[in-house]
């Protein structure tokens, strides 16, 4: 008996979808969506959940925790527990402003690889470029020459983001292009582009939800990092890094002022990276 | 080797080209003039030409740029324009501190990573690999400002084992230097520390489960001896990549860290040229940082290519 081994087919969406399921039901996931899912939750909807002004000023400064102020005050006597719901509300609309646009720069950087080898070794040439600046440097050149503010965080988490993406999506879809679903379309007269887009691409963007989830953390990490070398969001409005970064100077004395921010991003990071490594196993198995 | 080292040299040099005219390019975007600002908001138009012509600034573009590069490459920086003194002397006073902080740094991870990786991967008591899986997840989710903080408040704050900032000259007081550094280099380390441990780990895991390692088993090889002898030289090579990867991140690290523990070193030093607009100092800095980069990344190729005698003879 002849025996002959077929590549493994290729998945139809809806299996796709149950395997995502399935896998953000495990512990990691779901821990991760409640963390997340809280966090963005106290962060949309601050403006409800606090009466006061994250930005109002009292001569209450450096307050503990009590019933009127939850997390108590910071330095100039702003109620903690809204300056940190609004921080969260800050930086996830920093993160979902420059995912999205780093994801998208960086995948069609990957399809325009795909299109010649010349146009391949210019993207991955640009590609090491990004990398050669690592994270807060490229904040560093950025703010070096915007100054500090909103839309370069922006332009720095969006171009950080840019050769995890366009890596991935690359190194996909020269996995999927050499498969024999993609030769038997090419035989079957489809174009380069419609095998390219409709066959290969769909089969190579699983690693893609991964770095998402992966990418969402880096975000924080790249928000709090500029804002604790004074290259964020301008003060007085309050991001979860600029509240962390205000509350070292405190730490020896107030060490409470450093604990609601520090709850709030670990939360949030910690979310992102377990929605990762669940999404990550269940495309693994 | 040497076939190996021409290979990979090429794609080096024209990032860091690429990179050298992009730290240029950028620099002359800033809408802000360095002439103007030097003078003073009271300056007469003749003072501030006089000054942009003493700076270069007056020439054409690429003549700077050509300018730039042959001034790096027989060693002479130029004075700063904001923060005082020769270029040359601020980085030599900053790049000892942050030398010793990324040393130790890149110390801390290896010692933290190899035993981490090893227990998790030959453990066999569940409880043990689930903690060493934990913490590696918790530390690699946690950002660098938030390790730096929560180390701060149990070390410095409530344990009062380490001071909780600062820097001491490790010649003349090498016992407090090492106080002084330890919590900064630990800090830096933490995160390179858990993704290497996780890479090792995995590795380890892959080459436990090889037929040669049943074959020494078989002969009665001793379980240790498999392990460090057998397994983990296997797994080094890819670990090795993983680690140059994580220079990176070492170095933009250091800016972070170097601010949460007052070192003066030369992410301070970048600091305060952004912040003052001082573009020598900016630019010289941004280039010894691609160049580091790419000079780890072509170490990390040939370190692979010796630890794995298969790429060689590609």
């Amino acid at each position: 008996m002849t025996s002959t081994t077929l590549p493994p087919e290729p998945r139809t969406d809806r299996t796709d979808r149950n395997r995502y399921l399935s896998a953000l039901r495990s512990w990691r996931g779901l821990t991760g969506l409640a963390l997340v899912g809280a966090a963005a939750l106290a962060g949309l909807l601050a403006p409800l959940l606090t009466g006061t002004d994250p930005n109002a000023q009292s001569a209450l400064a450096l307050a503990g925790p009590s019933a009127e102020h939850p997390f108590g005050t910071d330095d100039l006597g702003r109620d903690l527990f809204s300056r940190v719901l609004h921080g969260i509300g800050t930086d996830l609309a920093l993160i979902v402003t420059a995912v999205p646009v780093g994801a998208l720069l960086g995948c069609s950087a990957a399809l325009l690889a795909a299109t010649s080898r010349w146009a391949d070794l210019a993207v991955q040439r640009a590609f090491d470029l990004l990398l050669a600046f690592p994270g807060l440097i490229l904040a560093l050149a950025v703010t070096a020459v915007l100054g500090p503010g909103r839309w370069p965080v922006v332009i720095v988490i969006a171009l950080a983001e840019v050769p995890g993406f366009g890596r991935q999506l690359r190194a996909g879809i020269l996995v999927q292009r050499e498969r024999e679903y993609a030769l038997a379309a090419r035989v079957g007269g489809a174009s380069r582009a419609r095998v390219l887009l409709r066959h290969v691409v769909p089969n190579a963007v699983d690693p893609l939800i991964v770095q998402t989830a992966v990418a969402l953390s880096l975000g924080v990490f790249i928000e709090g990092a500029m804002s604790f070398l004074g290259l964020g969001v301008r003060p007085p409005e309050p991001t979860l890094g600029s509240i962390l970064s205000q509350s070292v100077a405190y730490l020896a004395t107030d060490p409470t002022f450093a604990a609601a921010p520090l709850a709030a991003t670990t939360a949030l990071v910690l979310g992102f990276t377990l929605i990762a490594e669940a999404l990550n196993r269940g495309i693994r198995r | 080797m040497r076939t190996f080292l021409l290979k990979r040299l090429p794609s080096g040099l024209l990032v860091l080209a690429l990179a050298s005219f992009l730290v240029f390019l950028i620099l002359r975007l800033i809408p802000g003039d360095p002439a103007t600002s030097l003078a003073g908001p009271d300056a007469s138009p003749a003072a501030v030409e006089a000054i942009r012509a003493q700076l270069g600034l007056d020439q054409p573009l690429f003549g700077q740029y050509l300018g730039w590069l042959g001034r790096l490459l027989s060693g002479d920086l130029g004075p700063s324009y904001a923060i005082g003194g020769q270029v040359a002397d601020l980085i030599g006073n900053g790049l000892g501190a942050t030398a010793q902080l990324a040393l130790g740094a890149l110390l801390l991870v290896v010692l933290i990573a190899l035993p981490l990786a090893v227990a998790g991967a030959t453990t066999r008591s569940r409880p043990l690999a689930a903690v060493i899986q934990a913490v590696t997840t918790a530390v690699l989710a946690v950002p660098p400002f938030v390790t730096g903080v929560l180390l701060v408040l149990v070390l410095a704050v409530s344990l009062r084992l380490l001071p909780a900032g600062g820097h001491e000259s490790l010649l003349a007081a090498p016992d407090l230097a090492l106080q002084y550094l330890a919590m900064p280099a630990l800090c830096l380390a933490l995160p390179s520390a858990a993704v290497l441990a996780r890479y090792l780990k995995d590795g380890i895991e892959r080459a436990l489960a090889e037929d040669y390692v049943r074959t020494a088993t078989a002969l009665g090889v001793s379980r240790r001896r498999i392990v460090w002898r057998h397994a983990l030289p296997n797994a080094l090579p890819s670990a090795v990549t993983v680690l140059g990867l994580q220079i990176g991140h070492l170095i933009a690290g250091a800016v972070l860290v170097e601010r949460i523990f007052a070192w003066p070193g030369l992410g301070q030093l970048i600091e305060q040229g952004v912040a003052r607009r001082d573009y020598p100092v900016v630019q010289d800095l941004l280039l010894l940082v691609v160049a580091v980069y790419v000079a780890v990344q072509l170490l990390t190729d040939l370190a692979y290519a010796w630890l794995d005698p298969r790429i060689r003879w590609e």
